[in-house]
């Protein structure tokens, strides 16, 4: 007899049966998750990411966000968890290791694909060594998107995981209605001087809170009020107190007069 | 012992509340990108500022129909789509509570009908792009006769735009004389 064990020394003998089938699994996974009745222990696989992720995961477990109130643990390995979460967009060097430890864990697990990468490759989705995302190598339970999440949603991701929160995300299809129809913004303003505004505004304030700024002062520009423009300016809600802003406003009303010099000579 | 303590009442809880209460966001988070499908002209503009290639269109001639559609998954919350958008059909939230179990759930669809060439009647652009680009037309043309001009030029497509200026150019007459050899 060979000193080797063969494959038949450690079949089971009769009366012991299989548990290991995926319709086991998922009744372990629910049971797992319907009286889990102490920590949640996760393991961090890191499948080829910038660090991004494991830098928001790292925030998560700082005493501001405490995901350990909720016994959200991060574990050193993979054979303690009973969560896997797997960052990044699974490169072809970190994809041997990564089934690795999907193997290692015990079922049931719960699997989390954690940021854009992990979702679906995100901005690597493409690239010739990537396989883009996690659900091509280990079937994902739960997908937390974002570049990387914020600890917040992380939180959220776990409660989704852990089946503390539903999902809010839908799927939706809108279908253009008969007489869907898109008005050219602020009629009264003419077109050529508000591309001039805004690309001041923008200039200014770059494109969010410039295009904000344009938007309020083209609002008070077209709509008829009481008083100058600058006092409509000066008086309106918010503006009291914002220096900053109202010399945004006061560089765009030069732009208007300028405009209007130039079309009147 | 005391001075700790004093201390600890002092600094207060440092923890969040956040999943029992809803979470201070500031004004600016780059969240959710929302978009208003009724103010979408599907010019596309913001599918080429994609860095990700999340937001994509795809042309179906033969419904005549184009789909926008937006992954969450693969955002990277740059919010260069809101940049470029001419309409501010799209804008970023404050939303961050994107978690699904189904990865057809972070996908968002949007379904334009497309215009038909005035000249060859195929299909070529998104219906409310071209009236949207007639009504700019109509405010800042220079005269009608411009305006109308430049109304059936945005209603052709490429192709037939083509045809039809080399038909122009021909009706031209030019009297092109050939260079003298030397």
């Amino acid at each position: 007899m060979s000193r080797t064990p063969t494959t038949d020394a450690f079949r089971p003998t009769s009366g012991i049966t299989r548990i290991d089938t995926p319709a086991d699994i998922a009744s372990m996974k629910g049971a797992l998750l319907k009286d889990i009745q102490r920590s949640a222990y996760v393991y961090r696989v890191d499948c080829g990411g910038c660090n991004g992720c494991e830098i928001e995961i790292f925030a998560a477990i700082t005493p501001i966000f405490d995901a350990e109130r909720f016994g959200i643990k991060v574990v050193a390995s993979p054979r303690h968890a009973d969560i896997l979460l797997f960052t990044g967009a699974v490169t072809r060097a970190m994809r041997m290791p990564a089934v690795r430890a999907y193997e290692a864990a015990p079922d049931p697990k719960i699997v989390v694909s954690y940021g854009a990468c992990g979702c679906s490759g995100g901005i690597f989705h493409d690239l010739y060594c990537v396989w883009g995302g996690t659900d091509k190598i280990v079937p994902v339970d739960v997908y937390i998107p974002g570049c990387p999440p914020t600890p917040a949603a992380t939180i959220y991701g776990f409660a989704v995981a852990l089946g503390l929160l539903g999902q809010k995300l839908k799927a939706e299809t809108h279908v253009e209605g008969a007489d869907e129809r898109v008005a050219i913004a602020h009629p009264n303003v003419p077109y050529n001087l508000r591309v001039l505004i805004e690309r001041e505004a923008r200039r200014m304030a770059g494109y969010r809170q410039g295009g904000d700024i344009a938007e309020l002062f083209l609002t008070l520009l077209g709509t008829a009020g009481t008083g100058t423009l600058s006092e409509r300016m000066a008086r309106h809600a918010g503006l009291e107190n914002d220096p900053r802003t109202l010399e945004i406003l006061e560089r765009l009303k030069g732009v208007v007069t300028a405009a209007m010099a130039g079309a009147a000579s | 012992m005391f001075k700790l303590l004093k201390e600890i009442f002092r600094t207060g809880e440092a923890t969040v509340k956040y999943p029992f209460a809803p979470l201070h966001v500031e004004k600016d988070f780059r969240g959710k990108p929302e978009h208003d499908p009724e103010q979408c002209i599907a010019c596309a503009a913001c599918t080429v500022a994609c860095p990700p290639n999340a937001i994509a269109m795809a042309t179906d001639t033969d419904a005549g129909t184009r789909t926008w559609s937006i992954d969450y998954g693969r955002c990277i919350f740059c919010a260069r789509c809101e940049e470029v958008c001419p309409t501010d059909a799209i804008r970023l939230s404050t939303d961050f509570e994107l978690a699904v179990t189904t990865k057809a759930d972070l996908t968002r669809q949007a379904v334009f009908r497309l215009a038909r060439c005035e000249a060859c009647d195929e299909p070529f652009a998104a219906a409310k792009e071209v009236a949207y680009v007639q009504d700019l037309i109509d405010k800042t043309a220079p005269s009608a006769n411009e305006a109308a001009r430049r109304r059936r030029s945005v209603a052709t497509c490429p192709a037939c735009k083509r045809a039809r200026d080399v038909a122009t150019v021909a009706a031209l007459r030019f009297d092109r004389q050939p260079e003298e050899t030397r």
